[in-house]
């Protein structure tokens, strides 16, 4: 057993509750995929060395008061998982929204060797063997939800929130997901978003992250004319992985990702997205941009994947990377794998500088070299943010990235 | 108010400009005509402050300054402009904020007040109708997807808004329809005030008939090698530059 897994898995069994069953198959799975290391293709960019060379506390967590939490621009109802418990009381919620622990039954029956697979799913098994709640949320008609995640000073545990969103027929979400971290932990967060037929979900993701290593992974599903809309905004972090899985169920569904990582320091982000069209008559996609500076790395690995027979498909990928710095390095990985010939897809990828020659007219007109750089950047990185559907929660964070640059 | 003597500008090592002389004085259009690659947008840029223009020898006085000392941006807000014969497309930066960004930069350089809003919209819709321009235009990235008359039209617009004391204006008619061509000419008119001045680098002289210059010039092969007034332009579109490559060689 790795050194790692001495650290995230020290019982070595799984503790006894109603998921009994499916913490066994979590364990179990972990003990015999192990951890990912540099030879397995999925982490091959992302060494887990900042990890292994912590000391995360299982037991006890201190946690103390919760983290203060930042004023967002739209009212909703607010998820709090703070040290990565759910601090709210289901008995308060919006009328509408339900929230509850996930069924045993229906979680032991889940064909999770397909969701996760082997090694490279490693963290998700963890999460499964090792989740303190698994807690099920259902929508119905319209609603806000504000799913904060954050940590203080004093964490230094591992943490692994679970949570599963069930969007029902014809219901509208905003989902804002919006996470912080301090201290220098483990959140190792997995959530699953169902978006049924004729539902539609706007989800904003913004994540500013520290110290803490992040591990997160997020499986949606869509349903026939349901449509699913993504925008993450992504300021970096010490270590940080991303795993979102979106999958076009049935015909008509439709989804799209934009993504922006803006990333500094020594900062190192992965996000490994994955679009998957198991049925024809489905539409998708991508745009993906990031920005690096200083010594930072920054990983993206999109897929776009079309079933046999998934005729009328189509999907597009793109992805736009700066460097800002002679340091900073970005691994960019497009890839197709079309299994149907009714379809269209492409992508597109490039990796570039700032431009001089725009650099140059921007303070031929007056403005200082500082100035021009910024507006630049913001040109390069608003544009991604510009597909949030919420004017509000799309001004909060342009103004956010105006901070940021 | 410029003063150029015997300017010397290489680019990668390359000399381009090999001793330059020029002067132009308060109010005063001058054009400069000369063959592709003689140094015209080279001198352009070089006013402008474009890195890797480098001065090996010579000297350029704005105002009694010495311009080489300054930066880009510090030009700018002393009163110089450059329309770039091929202006810069900036995806994602919008247009209008571009234009109010440059312009409140300068004021703010020079100790001015800075434009408001509405002000600010009041001035750019006033140049805009005067160049037959879409306000749409206002609306998106800077030149991004613009036609190449539209992009031209909207270094003029920028010009008009910015009211320097120098505009050097490279190119800035070719690649405009007829139309377009008069309504920039009458845009450079409205601002000449017998204060503002003016160095146009054209291939034609159908714009010089409408802006009438106090002199021509003629730049080959780095240097000025003739100057004149506005008849030196008709001799030029007549016979060409072939003489002159004749009397280099
Ligand atoms: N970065 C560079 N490196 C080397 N040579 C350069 C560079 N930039 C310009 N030159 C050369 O300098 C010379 C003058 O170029 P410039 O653009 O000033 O010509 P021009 O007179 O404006 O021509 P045109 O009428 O075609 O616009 C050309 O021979 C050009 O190839
Ligand atoms: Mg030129």
């Amino acid at each position: 057993m790795s050194a790692l897994a001495q650290t995230l898995m020290p019982e070595a069994q799984a503790c006894a509750d109603d998921y009994e069953a499916t913490r066994k198959v979590g364990l179990q799975r972990l003990m015999q995929h192990g951890f990912p290391d540099q030879k397995t293709e999925a982490w091959k960019y992302t060494p887990l060395r900042v990890l292994e060379q912590r000391e995360t506390q299982t037991e006890p967590r201190t946690m103390g008061e919760p983290a203060a939490l930042p004023a967002w621009p739209v009212a909703g109802t607010l998820l709090h998982f703070d040290h990565g418990i759910l601090q709210c009381d289901p008995g308060e919620l919006a009328e509408g929204l339900t929230l509850m622990p996930a069924d045993p039954k229906a979680l032991e029956q889940r064909d999770f060797d397909a969701l996760y697979g082997g090694r490279e799913g490693a963290f998700s098994w963890l999460n499964l063997a090792r989740f303190d709640h698994a807690w099920h949320l259902q929508v119905s008609g319209e609603h806000t939800v504000i799913m904060a995640t954050t940590t203080t000073d004093a964490f230094s545990a591992d943490v692994h929130p679970r949570i599963r969103i069930e969007v029902l027929p014809g219901a509208r979400l905003t989902l804002l997901q919006d996470q912080t971290d301090a201290g220098q932990g483990l959140v190792n967060m997995n959530c699953e978003i169902d978006v049924a037929e004729g539902a539609q979900v706007e989800h904003v993701l913004c994540c500013k992250n520290h110290e803490s290593v992040w591990v997160q992974r997020t499986d949606v599903d869509i349903h026939k004319a349901a449509e699913y809309r993504v925008v993450a905004f992504d300021r970096g972090g010490r270590l940080t992985r991303h795993d979102l899985t979106m999958r076009l169920r049935e015909g008509t569904a439709h989804g799209e990702i934009d993504g922006l990582v803006v990333m500094d320091g020594h900062q190192h982000v992965d996000w490994h997205t994955e679009i998957v069209h198991c049925t024809g008559h489905t539409n998708s996609r991508e745009a993906f941009r990031m920005l690096a500076g200083g010594t930072s790395v920054g990983v993206f690995n999109g897929r776009i994947h079309i079933f046999p027979d998934a005729d009328d498909s189509h999907s597009d990928l793109n992805t736009a990377n700066l460097l800002l710095s002679d340091q900073a390095r970005v691994n960019i990985k497009p890839e197709l794998e079309i299994y149907s010939e009714e379809v269209t897809a492409s992508h597109g990828a490039t990796i570039g500088q700032l431009d001089d020659r725009s650099l140059f007219y921007m303070r031929s007109r007056g403005l200082s070299e500082a100035e021009s750089l910024a507006l630049l950047k913001y040109g390069f990185a608003a544009e991604p943010l510009m597909q949030i559907q919420t004017p509000a929660i799309r001004d909060w964070a342009l103004e956010q990235l105006k901070e940021a640059l | 108010m410029l003063k150029i003597k015997n300017l010397h500008v290489s680019v990668e090592d390359q000399e381009i400009l090999k001793g330059l002389d020029l002067e132009i004085g308060p109010g005063e259009l001058h054009a400069v005509m000369g063959p592709n690659g003689s140094g015209k947008s080279t001198l352009g840029y070089t006013l402008a402050g474009r890195e890797d223009y480098e001065i090996t020898s010579g000297s350029i006085e704005f105002d009694g300054e010495d311009l080489g000392e300054m930066e880009p941006d510090e030009r700018a807000a002393a009163g110089l402009f450059l329309a770039f014969q091929y202006p810069v497309e900036i995806p994602g930066v919008n247009n209008a904020y571009f234009l109010r960004a440059a312009l409140n930069a300068q004021r703010k350089a020079r100790g001015e007040s800075e434009v408001d809003g509405v002000e600010f919209l009041k001035m750019v819709r006033e140049s805009l109708k005067g160049l037959d321009m879409d306000e749409s235009l206002l609306k998106r990235a800077v030149n991004e997807g613009f036609s190449g008359g539209e992009k031209k039209r909207n270094e003029i617009t920028q010009m008009a808004v910015l009211q320097p004391r120098l505009a050097i204006l490279d190119e800035t008619d070719s690649g405009l329809d007829i139309d377009a061509l008069k309504l920039v000419a009458e845009g450079i008119n409205r601002l000449r005030d017998g204060q503002r001045s003016f160095l146009v680098i054209t291939h034609y002289q159908r714009l010089l008939d409408y802006l009438s210059p106090d002199h021509v010039h003629v730049l080959s092969d780095g240097q000025i090698v003739e100057s004149g007034g506005p008849e030196l332009a008709h001799r030029l579109e007549e016979q060409g530059y072939a003489h002159l490559e004749r009397a280099s060689a």
